[in-house]
């Protein structure tokens, strides 16, 4: 216990970097999820196909492949083109970006279909009758498809987020100091790795909890008007 | 909303630091692992110890550079350096010829022998023919992994991405032996309570072409200057007292092992 209280705030830290990399990897994928759900309902067959390339593509290569590849090939390959132009001598990709980056792209694609769908259960008819009133597009996206977005969405972006938070553990094998890195880095050091281990489930879990309180709060509001079951 | 802000700003200044400088100082970055100790490993309070970190910073004052200690993960430390994250490890990284094919290394700087590990009463020997068809576990991409495939065909190898994960195995059970570092088995297994009843079997094994000449710093290749001011270094601290007083601080017995 001794060592856990002493080892405890870079176990905080972690927690601290496992957060900031969740909030930003979903700020990434919910703008990258609009856009692709955007091409894929377009008209345009161009987008339409660009959006559709991106989900299947996307989600079928594993995160950590993925990441690895950006991380170590992506710094390669900016290095050589580096020497090779003579533009830039060395420019690091950070763990944090590459994670931020890679986890963001791939969540992009979840969240896409998560918008599609959620776009799919607005009836047609609301959308048609708001234009029939005279409102503009940007006044029918906002009065009558974000409200109604946001609630049709909810509970599959809350599954995407629940599975992101736990996706970022994988960031620790590029030697981002986060909570497993630092968890385990802590348990190989004092030769405790099972408390360790124990240590960083509890903190997932007080983090997922949370999460499902302010999930819950979101779609109580987003819910307003709508009777329950 | 104001989360929002802040958010948004936070994303934004991780990429600006992550993408966007350029650096071009002077410092020496060295990559090291921080996980295996007593050659590595991270204090409460964050700062690393060891004999491979202390050794590195008397490397560093012996060539009169600055240096900056940078963690990483074992399994990413070569692809790492390639990548020009640091420009040396100094992490206990055994010179073989499957490396040399990648990176270039100075001389040795210790060379401690390996060693199988098992119960007391284990029943069978340290040989090809008493480990047949045994579980032996071994950490995933070292000398040891090569020397089990050559030497012991007929033994089944359990590979982990850690020795303390090899440790954790070895105590519960589920393998028969475990073959590691001398050192590393007695620090950080058999000296400890979970090493109740387990004991090395066998001698010390050494093949050269796996395990090579010791434990070395590993440069990009054709980086010679670099190579030739750390093999003056490591000679120099040799010579002036600098290694056995490190040597002492960690272990009772001199390490560096024989020949140069």
């Amino acid at each position: 216990m001794d060592t856990v209280i002493a080892y405890m705030p870079s176990i905080i830290d972690g927690t601290l970097m496992t957060i900031a990399l969740a909030v930003c990897s979903i700020l990434l994928s919910v703008v990258l999820g609009l856009l692709g759900a955007w091409a894929k309902l377009s008209g345009s067959r161009v987008a339409q196909n660009i959006g559709g390339a991106y989900t299947t593509l996307i989600r079928g290569v594993p995160d950590l492949v993925l990441m690895l590849l950006l991380f170590f090939g992506g710094q390669t390959l900016l290095n050589q083109l580096g020497d090779a132009t003579g533009l830039w001598g060395y420019v690091e990709i950070n763990q944090f970006a590459a994670g931020v980056l890679t986890i963001g792209f791939i969540f992009g694609a979840y969240m896409t279909e998560t918008f599609r769908g959620a776009y799919l259960a607005i009836p047609r008819g609301q959308i048609e009758a708001g234009i029939a009133c005279g409102m503009n597009g940007g006044l029918v996206f906002g009065r009558i498809i974000w409200p109604q977005l946001v609630r049709y969405a909810l509970p599959s972006f809350g599954n995407n987020w629940l599975v992101l938070l736990k996706t970022t553990a994988l960031v620790s094998v590029l030697g981002l100091q986060e909570l497993v890195y630092n968890s385990f880095t802590a348990g190989r050091s004092t030769r405790q790795l099972f408390t360790f281990m124990f240590v960083a489930l509890v903190m997932y879990l007080v983090l997922t909890a949370v999460s499902d309180v302010g999930l819950r709060w979101l779609d109580r509001k987003y819910s307003a008007g709508v009777r329950r079951a | 909303m104001r989360f929002k802000i802040l958010a948004t700003a936070l994303a934004l200044g991780a990429f600006a630091l992550g993408l966007g400088t350029a650096q071009a100082d002077e410092k020496l970055r060295i990559g090291v692992e921080g996980a295996y100790p007593p050659f590595s490993w991270k204090e409460a309070d964050g700062t690393l110890k060891g004999f491979d970190i202390d050794i590195a910073l008397a490397l560093c004052e012996k060539m009169g550079r600055e240096c900056d200690l940078v963690e990483q993960d074992w399994d990413g430390i070569i692809p790492a350096l390639l990548a020009k994250k640091y420009d040396a490890i100094v992490a206990s990284m055994s010179i073989t010829e499957e490396r040399k094919k990648r990176v270039d290394f100075t001389d040795k700087y210790y060379n401690t022998p390996a060693k199988f590990v098992a119960k007391e009463d284990a029943g069978f020997d340290a040989t090809p023919a008493g480990l047949k068809g045994k579980v032996v576990g071994v950490q995933r991409g070292t000398i040891h992994q090569c020397y089990m495939e050559k030497m012991f065909p007929d033994t089944e190898l359990k590979l982990y991405g850690t020795q303390e994960e090899v440790f954790l195995d070895l105590g519960a059970g589920r393998i028969d032996a475990q073959i590691s570092d001398s050192i590393q088995a007695l620090e950080g297994f058999l000296s400890k309570d979970e090493g109740k009843g387990y004991a090395f079997l066998g001698g010390d094994q050494f093949d050269l072409e796996c395990h090579g000449e010791g434990a070395g710093i590993a440069l990009r290749k054709g980086e010679d200057d670099l190579r030739s001011s750390f093999n003056a270094a490591i000679q120099a601290i040799r010579d002036d007292g600098t290694y056995g007083k490190i040597n002492e601080k960690y272990f009772d017995f001199d390490i560096f092992g024989a020949g140069t």
